[in-house]
């Protein structure tokens, strides 16, 4: 029993470029792989074994010797090389897209990524010298998170799928739309991730040193801000959880059938599975730097899926009410 | 459960104020490196004593240098919690109240050494009076950063690329205590207090220590940097000498 509603045709003028597409999900890849290693600074407590900054003990920062990378300076200096090829990346994507994409929101997207991604580093260079303040490590974190939605949308949004006109459906079910649904879900990724960065970045992520329980409770008694923030993650990890059901369940029993909604929305449970495991893992293993950052990643993952499922559901749904 | 959800969201926003003022809540009334007004206190009198630690000594924690192999330090152990002849090395211990009013101190001029050999701090822990010189000195052949994780002083994040690079440091303000790490090996650490007055020294082999003063009746601390603190109360005369001892349980 389907209740969608298919509308073939473009609703789109503009002409496919696959290449640009292919250049921003190489991008959204690699500033996925950049989280994974930023996540790889934090876990070894690397954030601050290179002192200086953008120079690294005084050499250029491309021309430092690779027999020097030994410790936590392989972690920071290596996170440096990766965010500075992901700089580079986004300025030619933001390059080909003013060139080659004529539409102008686009345009206008993939210059607020290209900005993003300098303020990225000049504040991966303030952690640096004011010696990874907690608000502004936080913010780095993030906008690393929001930058990746931002690769995510423009992979998205130059897609020959997108341009030539995504299916429509008949969101009939009563209560919450779809979109809605979805948009909240992410929402609560987000502030899952917030709250991930806080634990991180305040040292409280072995503050409640035991899983399932804390501190042998069901509820551990509040103590410090530093049990607050770890117990706040936990709470966040079910809400995150809840929510990726409720958007699954919607997916399974009203758009099985519509892959581009469905396949996105089985790959959340598949990863919310992974990181509930790694998040106790996490605390089982004292913080093992690899297990930490593959959370770290698999947060990012979890939101960059449910972003893009977001901007689909908004897409096809929206697209049913204009064509009403 | 209501009041549990406002003590959340009240701590968390606390959280993002929370980075700084971890200051130590004693004041000492003493003049103060170099003098406060009185006379300048002559240390003739003499405390010591022993760091007991009550039950089993854990085994020291080996650590893995292999991050870095010019670290060539196969045999590292961790240094966190070091007993020997059934006493707590690297102890801080120090005067923290009593008869220091009304008297002064000279400036601390003998320079202190805080050595990084075999990718690993000596010594573990140290303790200076306010503006004396501290020598940081890279002995290894690779790169280390000194990074103070001052609270109340200026904290620092220094690099020493090679053998032999030194700095001088000095502190400001009085601050017990805080660690200086070494974020290249994440492995090392060591533990600097710094004194309005000279009455400090640390644990050495045996958990053993002795400190100078002047004569008078005093509060001492031991402080540990996993263990926490213990306070005990000494009387000491002119050229006399009295035991003040200590005792740690494992955590």
């Amino acid at each position: 029993m389907s209740r969608n509603v298919r509308v073939a045709g473009s609703l789109h003028e503009e002409g496919e470029n696959v290449g640009l597409h292919r250049f921003a999900l190489f991008t959204a890849c690699s500033t996925a792989f950049l989280i994974f290693v930023g996540g790889l600074v934090t876990s070894n407590r690397a954030g601050l074994s290179v002192p200086d900054w953008p120079t690294s003990y005084g050499w250029n920062m491309f021309t430092f010797p690779y027999s020097k990378w030994v410790g936590g300076i392989f972690y920071e200096h290596g996170h440096r090389l990766v965010a500075s090829f992901v700089g580079f990346l986004t300025v030619i994507l933001a390059s080909w897209t003013w060139l080659k994409d004529t539409r102008r929101w686009i345009r206008v997207l993939s210059l607020v990524a290209l900005i993003s991604v300098i303020t990225q580093g000049i504040l991966g260079g303030l952690t640096v010298k004011y010696l990874l303040p907690t608000p502004i490590s936080m913010t780095h974190a993030l906008l690393a998170q929001t930058f990746f939605c931002m690769t995510i949308a423009m992979a998205y949004f130059t897609s020959p799928s997108w341009k030539r006109g995504l299916p429509n459906i008949q969101d009939t079910h009563v209560g919450i739309s779809l979109p809605k649904l979805s948009l909240l879900t992410t929402g609560a990724v987000y502030l899952q991730l917030l709250l991930g960065a806080w634990m991180r970045h305040t040292e409280s992520g072995l503050a409640i040193p035991d899983f399932p329980l804390a501190f042998g409770r069901l509820i551990p008694e509040f103590t410090n801000y530093h049990v607050t923030i770890h117990f706040a993650h936990r709470m966040g990890a079910i809400l995150v959880a809840g929510m990726i059901a409720w958007t699954f369940v919607r997916m399974y029993v009203w758009h099985q059938h519509d892959n581009l909604l469905f396949r996105p929305a089985l790959i959340l449970v598949i990863l919310v599975f992974a990181q509930l495991a790694l998040g106790a893992f996490t605390i089982w293993t004292e913080k093992s730097p690899v297990i930490t950052s593959v959370h770290v990643a698999t947060g990012a993952l979890i939101l960059g899926t449910s972003f893009l499922l977001t901007l689909r559901a908004y897409s096809m749904v929206a697209r049913e009410a204009k064509w009403q | 459960m209501r009041k549990g959800l406002v003590t959340i969201s009240l701590l968390s926003l606390l959280g993002f104020a929370a980075c700084g003022g971890n200051k130590d809540p004693f004041d000492i009334p003493a003049g103060g490196a170099g003098g406060g007004g009185g006379p300048v206190a002559n240390l003739t009198a003499t405390v010591k004593g022993k760091i007991a630690f009550e039950g089993t000594a854990p085994t020291p924690k080996k650590l893995s240098t292999s991050s870095d192999p010019n670290c060539k330090n196969p045999n590292l152990v961790s240094e966190e919690v070091v007993v020997s002849d059934g006493g707590l090395e690297n102890v801080i211990v120090y005067v923290s109240g009593g008869d220091l009013a009304g008297k002064s101190f000279p400036a601390a001029t003998e320079l202190k050494t805080l050595d990084q050999q075999g990718c690993h701090y000596i010594p573990h822990a140290l303790t200076l009076q306010v503006g004396q010189p501290l020598k940081i000195l890279n002995s290894d052949e690779t790169a280390h950063n000194v990074h103070a994780w001052a609270m109340v002083n200026m904290p620092f994040n220094e690099s020493q690329s090679s053998k032999g690079v030194e700095t001088i440091k000095k502190f400001d303000k009085e601050e017990v205590m805080f660690p200086v790490r070494c974020d290249v090996h994440n492995w090392m650490n060591a533990f600097v207090g710094v004194f309005n007055h000279p009455l400090h020294t640390v644990s050495g082999k045996g958990g053993a220590f002795e400190m100078k003063l002047p004569a008078g009746t005093y509060e001492v601390t031991a402080i540990h940097e996993t263990l926490g603190k213990q306070t005990g109360t000494v009387t000491v005369a002119d050229n006399g000498s009295a035991d003040l001892n200590f005792t740690f349980k494992p955590k």
